[in-house]
């Protein structure tokens, strides 16, 4: 099974334009997608895809905290227990 | 930038692509420029907080400003809203063509809005999508909560979905709460401003 990361990347590189990277490009784990140029609507979409992808229902309030892939990540796992 | 803060600084710094970072700093350096002009204050004592939801307020020498404020850009577009008092949000929105639209809108539209943007023509589709964004995002930073808030919960006026320009909108958890909507989109971009009086 892919990791949680492997899985991120994949919808990052499907769904989200991140100004200046490519698909299939290295992802930062730091970066914010709100300061890399990533639309709020798109982030809005991006949320539900996680909690599709994962089949866990991520709270509004809590993805607004998870903005970086690496907090994403480390939430995703906490989660899986 | 020496208009901007050590904060602002920080954080033009970790945008990675020059064209984001150069739209951030042209942004912060117009607010401060308005909110000097309109709190007749000097720069260096301009200093902004953020609310729990990352909503910004502005304070002149320590103390909170008589004014509020909210900021959006989007591609060469900016918009600035202020207002005496109560609380205000704003979005703007450059109409670009979204290869994953349907997507978006069964992410963030509410149930009659989904209908409505399902039979409009295509492009159209993404004219209309735009119009409904900018609205529910101006609403939702009006309020506070900004990207904490599912805004598929909530729908835009019906008068406003049909065209009107303007209207008023209450919350339902906070129905005694109400929100001035207008709809400032052109033809190049979609934009919108919300409004209320209230504090709370």
């Amino acid at each position: 099974m892919s990791s949680t990361e492997e899985r991120i990347r994949a919808l990052v590189d499907a769904n989200l334009q991140i100004e200046g990277r490519s698909a299939g490009q290295p992802m930062r784990l730091d970066l914010n997608i709100i300061d890399a140029g990533v639309s709020s609507a798109d982030v809005v979409a991006f949320w539900r895809l996680v909690c599709e992808e994962f089949g866990i229902d991520i709270p509004a309030d809590e993805f607004a905290g998870l903005l970086t892939p690496g907090d994403l990540i480390a939430y995703l796992d906490a989660q899986s227990g | 930038m020496s208009w901007l803060d050590r904060d602002e600084q920080q954080r033009r710094d970790r945008f990675l692509y020059g064209g984001a970072r150069q739209r951030f700093t042209l942004c912060r350096a117009a607010l401060r420029s308005v909110l000097c002009r309109e709190l007749d204050c000097r720069n260096e004592h301009l200093a902004f907080e953020a609310s729990e939801h990352n909503k910004p307020s502005a304070t002149v020498r320590g103390r909170p400003a008589p004014i509020s404020f909210n900021v959006s850009h989007s591609g060469r577009h900016g918009l600035i809203a202020l207002a005496p008092g109560g609380r205000v949000g704003v979005d703007v929105e450059e109409r670009v063509p979204h290869p994953n639209l349907d997507e978006l809108i069964a992410a963030v539209m509410g149930p009659n809005e989904r209908s409505e943007l399902a039979a409009a023509p295509r492009p159209r589709r993404l004219h209309l999508f735009f119009n409904l964004w900018t609205m529910k995002e101006a609403l939702s930073k009006a309020h506070g909560m900004g990207l904490s808030m599912d805004v598929a919960r909530f729908e835009i006026p019906q008068a406003m979905r049909e065209g009107s320009a303007s209207g008023c909108f209450r919350f339902a958890d906070t129905p005694d709460v109400a929100w001035r909507l207008h709809n400032i989109s052109t033809e190049e971009f979609a934009a919108a401003v919300a409004h209320s009086p209230d504090r709370q």
